[in-house]
């Protein structure tokens, strides 16, 4: 059983132009994906199609075998972790450290000590430690993609989808977030990196996968 | 389907809604009602559609018309148990003036709103309103969404957090929408601010009157639509 499995997926925001049409796909827990195409073809769209943040025109999406549409969002999200284009979207807490400790404050998952460590950890990894008390809206725009990435990458999920994940990085940043990805693909987890950036694609994934309105192509 | 003034629309929703608060009696407020139909059809704008859209807001409506039902007695006993008058005549026909005055309203506002926001901005400028006034109105109608959309895309993220909203117990949850509100005003602010900041760059008050592209001409259609509407209301307050 696959992790993901797309069936004749179609989606339109407008039920008259088809973004993509019978899309199938299989991904396993495992695989490392990089998604490319050009603007507005729908990664990100197919991204939150497999979310369940949007629901499919046609077709269905399996979650590890469950029809994506039986799962809520919060069941998807203990499994796959989303960092979105915008990191905007996913801050919304007072401070730094309470939106890397903010799904196990209201989570099922108790806070305990090693968890602590762990989210120190991804703050010294991303060089927010110092910003551990600010305000993630004074953060500029590769701080706060940073700390999205940190506090999505300190939940124990299976699978992650990284939406531009190298926006607003720079050189050094970057490194550490390949470094991360490296520390991933050892400790057995997927991921899927849509980017626009070939280089850095290359040196992550084991498929291609290109998006066209025509479909998608593997490589 | 008619093309009117922005002014026309903002006179007429303005008489209409004003009609709704003073008119007290069932049969003025249904005929009211109906007309306010009968312009949203001849503007072509889609009555299941605006019932669709306002979906949440009809059940507060019928909520509070239930509540005034119950709450306002007088009149014949409708409904009782044990010796509790639960419906009475007089609560029947309060909670039925509600939704005909919450409708009406609705719907006039509706005249408004399926306007673009740029001629309401002609139109408040053309009655003589400050353009920064008629502008704070632009951006007040483009924000009202736009604070909605970000409070629902920071709901999508606790939900994919993993944190289950249904299962959490109602003072957290309370605390949680606390955490999420405070961050879309801010945000919404901070556009508003980026816009402000973006429409100054592009000169806007440099100078302190202002030349429009396009000018606003009340035609035929508009007048017509302003006395038969105006007649219509001073014929329905003196048939009651």
């Amino acid at each position: 059983m696959s992790f993901y499995k797309t069936d004749s997926l179609t989606f339109s925001y407008n039920h008259r132009n088809n973004l993509f049409e019978n899309l199938s796909l299989l991904i396993e827990e495992n695989e490392h994906i990089g998604l490319i195409g050009p603007n507005g073809c729908g990664k990100t769209t197919l991204a939150k199609l497999m979310l369940g943040i949007l629901s499919p025109t046609g077709g269905k999406i399996f979650l590890e075998g469950t029809d994506i549409r039986n799962l809520s969002l919060s069941n998807i999200g203990g499994k796959v972790g989303y960092v979105f284009q915008n990191p905007d979207k996913q801050l919304f807490c007072p401070t730094v450290w309470e939106q890397m400790t903010f799904s196990y404050k209201y989570g099922s998952q108790s806070f305990q000590e090693n968890i602590e460590d762990k989210i120190n950890y991804y703050l010294e990894l991303f060089d927010l430690a110092k910003n551990k008390n600010a305000s993630p809206m004074a953060l500029s725009r590769g701080e706060k993609q940073r700390l999205a990435l940190a506090s999505v990458l300190s939940r124990d999920v299976k699978f992650l989808i990284l939406d531009e994940p190298t926006t607003g990085l720079d050189l050094l940043r970057k490194k550490q977030l390949e470094k991360c990805l490296v520390t991933l693909r050892d400790e057995g987890k997927g991921y899927m990196i849509i980017s626009h950036e070939g280089d850095f694609l290359d040196k992550h994934i084991d498929r291609l996968l290109t998006l066209s309105p025509k479909g998608v192509e593997v490589s | 389907m008619i093309s009117l003034d922005p002014r026309t629309r903002i006179f007429i929703v303005l008489i209409i809604s004003s009609a709704a608060i003073i008119f007290k009696d069932l049969k003025a407020l249904m005929l009211l009602l109906l007309l306010t139909l009968l312009l949203c059809k001849l503007l072509s704008i889609s009555l299941s559609g605006t019932v669709r859209k306002l979906r949440k807001l009809w059940y507060f409506f019928i909520l509070l018309t239930l509540i005034q039902s119950f709450f306002t007695h007088g009149g014949d006993t409708l409904l009782a148990l044990g010796g509790l008058r639960i419906l009475t005549t007089a609560g029947l026909e309060a909670g039925i003036s509600i939704i005909l005055r919450m409708s009406i309203i609705v719907y006039s506002a509706m005249i408004i709103a399926s306007s673009s926001s740029m001629d309401i901005v002609y139109g408040l400028t053309a009655m003589k309103l400050p353009q920064e006034i008629g502008f704070m109105v632009l951006l007040a109608i483009k924000f009202l969404p736009l604070i909605r959309e970000e409070f629902f895309d920071s709901i999508t993220a606790v939900q994919l957090s993993g944190i289950d909203l249904k299962k959490i117990p109602l003072g957290k949850k309370l605390s949680l929408y606390t955490y999420i509100l405070t961050p879309s005003v801010i945000k919404a602010l901070n556009r508003a601010r980026y816009i402000s900041l973006s429409m100054e760059c592009r000169g806007f008050r440099t100078y302190p009157a202002r030349t429009f592209y396009r000018r606003l001409k009340m035609k035929a259609a508009d007048y017509f639509t302003i006395l038969a509407a105006l007649a219509s209301i001073i014929a329905i307050f003196s048939l009651n």
